[in-house]
C-alpha cells in the first residue's frame, strides 16, 4: 500500500469539472460515431430484408404466369371422309389416322372460325395451326378416340394455344420479338387479337401445370410439374420411413447409452462433420455405391430417397439428440426408481416426451432435403422428360422420375424462355410444401413447448 | 421365390416363434405371470428376434453377394474381352444380363418354354427377335458368348435362389428352435431382448461411420482409377481444363479453384459485413419485438432451397447486372458479355450466406458474458465502443469459426454456380467473366451419357476428393475454433 | 464489534456528492426501490446492507444508470449529482458513467492485456494526450489499485491470467483509471477468498481519500470494517441511513435490529 499512499499527494481529479448538462466535444463525437455504428447495422438489416423482398418478389411476380395458360376455342368438323372413310365406326379404323392425319382438319377447323368471324389475313391457311400447341392434334384425336360418334360430327374443342402465343398474351411475346422466329411470325398476332376480341382466345388458370406431366423442348405449353411432385413423394416416403427410425435409434444410442470412449467419439465426430459434407458429395456417393456398385435402377425416387436420407440423417440426429437431451433427469431417475429396466425408461417415458421435438426435426429434415437439388442431378433425375405417372406403388419407387427441384433445374436448362416462367412456377410450388412444413414445425413446437 | 416373400415367410416364422415363446414361458410359469423372470411379451419378442434376425441378415448379404459371386463365375467365359480391361468387361456382363432377365421374362410370358431357353443357340435363333417379342430391347445382336453366358447365369442364379431359400429358412427355423429351448420361467428374456435392442441401436449409430466410409472409398476407388488414366500433377498443376470425350482432354484443376474461390470470396464479401451488423444490431441494440420479427425473416433467406437462388442468379440478378455492367447499360460500359458471371454467383451466394454468418455470429456474441458488457459500460463507454472493443474481441474466435464454415459452405455450393457462374474454365481476374467452379464440373463431367471409365467422367471422383478434403479441413478447424471458444466461456 | 474504532471514524456531512429524493425504481409492473431518500457524501464510504433481493443492487445501479441496460425497468424520482439531476434528459449516460465508475460483483477483466485493461477508459474517454502519458495513467491506476507491484512485470499478459483477487483488483485500477468522482461496488467481494478480500477492503479504505465511495455487501462486518455510512434495505425500501457505528450498535428500526442480530436475512 505503500505506493497509493506515496501517489496520494498528486491525487484529485486532474480533470477539470464538468456539468453532466453539457456534452464536451468529445461526447458529442463519440455520440455520432455511436449513431453511425447503429446505422451500419440497420442498414445491414435493411440490404437482407431487402434481398428478400427481391427474391420472392422475383418469384412471384415471375412464377404466377405459370399458373394460366391460354387457350383457343374453334369448332372442329370432324370429316368422317377423312377419319374413317368407309363409315365403319371401329375404333381400330379411326385410330389408323395419326396425330399427324388431324393437321388438316385442325387447318380447316382453324380456317372456318376465321371465316365464321370475318377475319381476315395473309397468312396461309397451312400455317394457322402454328397459333396452337403441337399437342393440338393429340388431343382432338384423344377425344375421337374415347367417342367414335363424334366422327362426321361439328365439335367444339378448347385446345392450348402455343407457347409463342401464351407468351404474347401474358406480354412476353411482342412483334418485335417475332420478327425472326421461325415459330410464329407478327402476322398472326394480329389474328389472335381479332380472336381475342371475338371470344375465342381466352387465358385461364391451368391445373394441368400442377397435376401434369413433363413436355418436351418444343412444347412448354403442355408442360406441368404433376409427375415430378410424385417422384418428391416417393423420395419423401423413403427418406422417412428410413431416416426417423435410423435417426431416432441413433440419438437415443449416443444419448442414453453410449459410453464415453474413442468409438463414441469417432461417431460424434463423423455425425458432425457428415452435417457439413458439400451436398454434392453425397451425389457421388449415391452414384457410386447405389448405383454403380448396387445397381440400383438409375434415376429412380428410391436411390434419390436413399441419398437424400443419408444427407438429412445428421441433421435429425442433432435435432432429436437435443430434445431427448432436454427431458430432464428426474423422469428417467423416476422410472428407474420403480424397477424399470435403462430401455424401458427411455421407451415408455423419455422418447415419449422427446416425441414432439423429434417429429418437429424430422420434419425440418425433410423440408430441407425436398429442396435438395445437386445430389439428384448426379443420380440421374434430369435430363429426360418425366412424362408418365408411375403404374403403382412399386413402380414409383422403382421407375425413373424427376423430383420437383430437378424439374426446375430441367426447365431452367432448356433454351425456350417459355420455359424459365414454367421453372418460377415450380418455385411457387416447391415453396408452398416447404413452408408448409415449416409452418407445421413451428405450431408442433409451441403446441408441444414445454419447460421444465 | 423372391427376396421379398422370403423376409415375408421368416416374419410369418417369427410370429409364430412369438405366439409359442409366449405360451411356453406362461406353461412353465403354470399361468402365472408372477412366476416369470420377464414380462411373457419379452420371452415372445425373444423368440421372435432370434427367427428373424439372423435369418434377414443372411437374407441381405446373401442377396448382395450373390450377383458378384456369379459374375466373378461368368467372367471366365468372356474370353473376346481382354483380361483388365474392366469397363469393357462390365458392359458386356451387363448385356448377359439383361439376355438373362429376358429369357426369364419370355418364359414368364410363354413365348418360351424353360427348356427352350435353357437350349436355344444363336446359330439358330434370332435371339434378339424373339427377347423383343416380349419387350426386351437389346442394343445389338446377341453373340454366341454372351448367350451361352447368360445361360449359365440363368442356371446359376436358379441354383443360387433355391439354395437362398433353403439357407434362409433354415437359419430362422434352427433360431426359433433354439431360442424356444432357452425359453422357461428363469430365462431371462428381458435382459436378452434389451441386449439385441441395443445391438439396432449400436448398428444404427454405425451407419454415420458406414456413410463417411462410403463416401471417402467411393472417392479414393474412382480416383486412383483416376489417376491410373491420367497423371496427377497434370490433374494438380494443369492451367487449362478442357475435356473431350474424344481423348486429348487436359484436365487441370487450378482454372476451377481459382473460380471456386473466386466467387467465394465475393459471396463472402457481401455475406460477412451484412451477416455480422445483422447480427450486432439485432443482439445488442434490437428491441425484443424487433428481434422477434426481423430474425425469423432473416432465416426465412437460409431455408429456400439452393435452386431457387440458382434461378434467381441466372434469370434475376445476372440481367440486372447485365444492364448495369454491360453493353448499353447504364454505367456506360462493357465490362460483361453474358449474364452468368462471378458477379453473379458470388452476390448471390452472398446473399445465400447472410442468414448462415448471422445467425452463427448472433449465438457468438450473445455467449458473450453479460458482465464483460456491464464492465464496459460501467466505464462509461458507448455501446458502440463496447461492441467494437470489448464483445467483438472476445468473440473473434468464434466468428472466425463462423466465417470459415460460411467460406466451406460456398466452396460445396452447386446449384447457384451450375446455374449462375457459366462453364468456362478460365484463369481470369475479371469478375464480371464467366467461370466455373469445381462443383459445377463436377456436375457436368458425371451428367449425361458419360462412359463412367474415361478419365473425363473419373476426375469429377477426383474433383469430388479435392472438395471433400477442402471443405472437410475447413469443417474441422472451424469447429475446433469455436468449441475452444465455447469453453472458454462455460 | 469495536465502538471505539466507529465513532472514531465519523465524518461530517458537509460535503454531499449525491443526494437522492422519492427514488422509485420500477421492473414491468414489479416496484423494485420504493420512495428512498438519501444523502451520501464526498470522500466516505458508504455501504447498502440488507436481504438478498431488498433491491441495494438495484439501487446502486441507478446511480450511474446502469439500469438504462434493462428495458423493462423505468427509474422515477431525483438523483443529484454535485446538484445537477442525472436523469435530466440533456445528461449522457456515458459522460455520467465517466463520471461515476462501478465495480462488479464478479471480476470481469476484458479478454485483453493487463494494460489494455486499465487503458481502456482513459483510451475511449481521451484522457491521454500521448503514449507516455496512457503508461503514466495506467501505472497511476495500477498503483491505486494496489496491484502494480503483482503485475508490472507482466503488463502485456491477459488480465484473464490473474487469480481472482487480483482480477478484481484490476477491476478497481480499470475504474479508476478514468479519475471518476464517485466509485460504485456492487459486492466486490463475494466472489473473493478471504485474504484477497482483506486485500480489497484495505484498498477500499484507501481510496476513501480521493473518492466517494458506495459499496453493497452482504457481509455486515463487512460494512463495519470499511464503511463510515450505512443504509439498510429491506423489501425496497431504505430502512434505515446512518452513521454506520449507531446502526450497528444501536438501530432505531425494529427490522434493521432484526438484521444485524441476524433474526431476518
Amino acid at each position: 500500500m505503500t505506493d497509493a499512499s506515496a501517489d496520494r499527494s498528486t491525487d484529485g481529479h486532474s480533470r477539470a469539472k464538468t456539468s453532466l448538462l453539457q456534452l464536451d466535444e468529445r461526447t458529442k463525437k463519440r455520440n455520432a460515431a455511436e449513431a453511425r455504428f447503429q446505422a451500419y447495422g440497420i442498414a445491414a438489416l435493411a440490404v437482407g430484408m431487402f434481398f428478400l423482398i427481391a427474391l420472392l418478389t422475383a418469384i412471384v411476380s415471375n412464377g404466377t404466369r405459370a399458373f394460366t395458360q391460354t387457350f383457343v376455342m374453334m369448332d372442329v368438323t370432324l370429316d368422317a371422309q377423312k377419319l374413317d372413310p368407309d363409315g365403319t365406326g371401329d375404333a381400330e379404323v379411326i385410330a389408323k389416322t395419326t396425330t399427324f392425319g388431324y393437321g388438316g382438319i385442325i387447318d380447316a377447323a382453324l380456317e372456318q372460325t376465321l371465316v365464321a368471324r370475318g377475319i381476315t389475313t395473309e397468312i396461309a391457311v397451312g400455317d394457322l395451326d402454328q397459333m396452337l400447341s403441337s399437342g393440338a392434334a393429340a388431343q382432338i384425336r384423344r377425344a375421337v378416340l374415347d367417342d367414335t360418334s363424334l366422327v362426321g360430327q361439328t365439335v367444339t374443342f378448347e385446345v392450348l394455344a402455343s407457347s409463342r402465343v401464351d407468351g404474347y398474351l401474358k406480354g412476353r411475346v411482342t412483334r418485335e420479338s417475332l420478327a425472326r422466329d421461325r415459330n410464329l411470325s407478327p402476322e398472326h398476332l394480329d389474328v389472335v387479337d381479332a380472336l381475342q376480341e371475338a371470344g375465342l382466345v381466352e387465358r385461364r388458370f391451368n391445373w394441368a401445370f400442377i397435376t401434369g406431366s413433363d413436355a418436351s423442348e418444343s412444347r412448354p405449353e403442355q408442360a406441368g410439374i404433376g409427375v415430378s411432385m410424385i417422384g418428391s413423394f416417393f423420395m419423401m416416403l423413403v427418406v422417412l420411413v428410413l431416416s426417423l427410425p435410423i435417426g431416432v435409434a441413433t440419438s437415443i444410442y449416443l444419448e442414453e447409452f453410449a459410453p464415453q470412449n474413442r468409438f463414441t467419439d469417432f461417431i460424434e465426430v463423423n455425425i458432425s462433420n457428415l452435417a457439413a459434407v458439400p451436398s454434392i458429395v453425397f451425389g457421388i456417393l449415391g452414384l457410386a455405391i447405389f448405383i454403380q456398385v448396387a445397381h440400383l435402377p438409375q434415376s429412380a425416387p428410391l436411390v434419390g430417397g436413399l441419398v437424400l436420407t443419408l444427407m438429412t440423417l445428421p441433421t435429425i440426429i442433432i435435432s432429436t439428440r437435443a430434445s431427448l437431451k432436454s427431458v430432464p433427469p428426474s423422469i428417467r431417475d423416476a422410472a428407474l426408481g420403480v424397477g424399470a429396466s435403462k430401455m424401458q425408461s427411455i421407451f415408455h417415458h423419455v422418447l415419449p416426451l422427446a416425441m414432439p421435438g423429434i417429429l418437429t426435426g424430422t420434419i425440418l429434415g425433410l423440408a430441407q432435403a425436398l429442396g435438395e437439388t445437386a445430389p439428384l442431378l448426379l443420380i440421374g433425375m434430369v435430363g429426360f422428360i418425366a412424362s408418365n405417372y408411375p403404374d403403382g406403388i412399386a413402380e414409383g419407387f422403382l421407375s425413373p422420375n424427376s423430383a420437383m427441384p430437378a424439374q426446375i433445374y430441367e426447365w431452367a436448362k432448356r433454351a425456350d424462355p417459355a420455359y424459365y416462367e414454367r421453372a418460377w412456377g415450380g418455385i411457387i410450388i416447391l415453396l408452398l410444401f416447404l413452408m408448409t412444413m415449416n409452418i407445421i414445425a413451428i405450431l408442433l413446437r409451441r403446441r408441444f413447448e414445454r419447460r421444465w | 421365390m423372391s427376396a421379398l416373400w422370403i423376409a415375408l415367410i421368416v416374419l410369418i416364422l417369427a410370429a409364430v416363434g412369438f405366439v409359442v415363446g409366449r405360451g411356453r414361458a406362461m406353461q412353465s410359469a403354470d399361468g402365472n405371470i408372477r412366476n416369470l423372470h420377464s414380462l411373457p411379451v419379452y420371452y415372445g419378442s425373444h423368440v421372435a428376434m432370434l427367427t428373424s434376425v439372423p435369418a434377414l441378415l443372411l437374407l441381405a448379404l446373401w442377396l448382395f453377394a450373390q450377383p458378384l459371386a456369379i459374375n466373378r463365375m461368368i467372367a471366365p467365359m468372356i474370353t473376346s474381352v481382354e483380361a483388365g480391361d474392366s469397363g469393357t468387361l462390365g458392359l458386356v456382363l451387363s448385356d448377359v444380363r439383361r439376355v438373362a432377365d429376358g429369357l426369364d421374362l419370355a418364359v414368364s410370358q410363354g413365348v418360351m418354354t424353360d427348356d427352350a431357353a435353357r437350349d436355344i443357340r444363336t446359330e439358330f435363333t434370332d435371339v434378339r427377335e424373339r427377347l423383343s417379342q416380349v419387350g426386351v430391347a437389346l442394343g445389338s445382336d446377341v453373340s454366341r458368348e454372351t448367350l451361352a453366358a447368360a445361360q449359365r447365369y440363368r442356371t446359376l442364379s436358379t441354383s443360387g435362389s433355391f439354395l437362398m431359400v433353403v439357407a434362409v429358412i433354415g437359419v430362422a427355423l434352427v433360431g426359433a428352435v433354439f431360442a424356444l429351448a432357452r425359453t422357461n420361467r428363469d430365462f431371462r428374456a428381458r435382459n436378452v431382448v434389451e441386449a439385441g435392442i441395443k445391438v439396432v441401436l449400436i448398428a444404427a449409430a454405425c451407419i454415420a461411420i458406414l456413410t463417411t466410409v462410403g463416401i471417402v472409398l467411393s472417392l479414393i476407388f474412382n480416383t486412383v482409377k483416376f489417376f491410373g488414366l491420367y497423371p496427377a500433377s497434370q490433374f494438380f498443376f494443369g492451367l487449362t481444363w478442357s475435356p473431350s470425350f474424344g481423348g486429348g482432354s487436359e484436365l487441370g484443376i487450378l482454372p476451377l479453384l481459382w473460380g471456386t474461390f473466386y466467387i467465394s470470396i465475393i459471396a463472402l464479401a457481401v455475406a460477412v459485413p451484412i451477416g455480422l451488423f445483422a447480427a450486432i444490431y439485432l443482439s445488442e441494440y434490437a428491441t425484443p419485438k424487433v428481434r422477434a420479427i426481423a430474425k425469423p425473416l432473416l432465416e426465412v433467406l437460409a431455408g429456400i432451397p439452393t435452386i431457387v437462388y440458382g434461378l434467381f442468379a441466372l434469370l434475376t440478378v445476372g440481367p440486372l447486372l447485365v444492364n448495369v455492367f454491360g453493353e448499353g447499360g447504364i454505367l456506360g460500359v462493357t465490362w460483361m458479355g453474358g449474364g452468368t458471371a462471378v458477379m453473379t454467383a458470388g452476390l448471390v451466394m452472398g446473399i445465400m450466406l447472410i442468414p448462415f454468418v448471422s445467425s452463427l455470429s448472433d449465438d457468438i456474441i450473445n455467449a458473450v458474458p453479460q458482465s464483460m458488457r456491464d464492465g464496459s459500460l460501467g466505464l462509461g463507454a458507448t455501446r458502440s465502443e463496447t461492441v467494437r472493443q470489448v464483445v467483438l474481441p472476445a468473440a473473434l474466435p468464434g466468428i472466425v469459426g463462423a466465417i470459415l464454415l460460411a467460406a466451406s459452405r460456398a466452396i460445396g455450393e452447386t446449384m447457384i454456380v451450375v446455374l449462375g457462374a457459366g462453364a468456362a474454365a478460365r484463369l481470369s481476374l475479371n469478375p464480371f467473366e464467366a467461370m466455373t467452379t469445381v462443383t459445377a464440373k463436377i456436375v457436368s463431367q458425371l451428367t449425361g451419357d458419360a462412359d463412367f471409365s474415361s478419365p473425363e467422367a473419373l476426375v469429377a471422383f477426383s474433383l469430388g476428393m479435392t472438395l471433400f478434403v477442402i471443405t472437410l479441413g475447413l469443417n474441422v478447424f472451424a469447429l475446433w475454433i469455436v468449441r475452444k471458444y465455447r469453453e472458454q466461456y462455460e | 464489534m469495536n465502538d471505539m474504532r466507529l465513532i472514531e471514524r465519523a465524518v461530517d456531512m458537509n460535503d454531499i456528492k449525491i443526494s437522492a429524493r422519492n427514488v422509485q425504481v420500477y421492473y414491468g409492473d414489479n416496484h423494485a426501490i420504493k420512495d428512498v431518500d438519501v444523502d451520501i457524501a464526498d470522500k466516505t464510504v458508504t455501504a447498502f446492507i440488507g436481504p438478498s433481493g431488498c433491491g441495494k443492487s438495484t439501487f446502486l445501479r441507478t446511480l450511474n444508470r446502469m439500469n438504462d441496460t434493462i428495458a423493462s425497468c423505468r427509474v422515477e424520482g431525483k438523483i443529484l449529482i454535485d446538484q445537477e439531476d442525472i436523469y435530466d434528459p440533456r445528461v449522457d449516460p456515458v459522460q455520467l458513467r465517466a463520471k461515476v465508475g462501478m465495480v462488479f460483483q464478479k471480476p470481469n477483466p476484458f479478454p485483453k492485456s493487463i494494460y489494455d485493461n486499465v487503458a481502456y477508459g482513459p483510451k475511449i474517454h481521451g484522457l491521454a494526450r500521448s503514449k507516455a502519458d496512457l503508461d503514466e495513467i495506467v501505472e497511476r491506476a495500477l498503483r491505486r489499485g494496489a496491484i502494480w507491484d503483482e503485475v508490472k512485470d507482466r503488463l502485456h499478459s491477459p488480465g484473464t491470467g490473474l487469480s481472482g483477487g487480483q482480477q478484481q483488483r484490476l477491476c478497481i485500477a480499470r475504474a479508476v483509471a478514468t479519475e471518476p468522482e464517485v466509485l460504485l461496488m456492487d459486492e466486490p467481494c463475494s466472489a473473493l477468498d478471504p485474504i484477497a478480500t482483506a486485500q480489497v477492503e484495505e484498498l477500499i479504505d484507501e481510496l476513501r481519500q480521493s473518492y466517494s465511495v458506495v459499496i453493497v455487501t452482504h457481509s455486515m462486518q463487512q460494512a463495519a470494517r470499511v464503511s463510515q455510512k450505512t443504509a439498510f434495505f429491506h423489501l425496497g425500501n431504505m430502512v434505515e441511513y446512518d452513521e454506520t457505528g449507531k446502526i450497528f450498535t444501536n438501530p432505531e428500526d425494529p427490522r434493521t435490529e432484526s438484521y444485524i442480530s441476524g433474526r431476518i436475512g
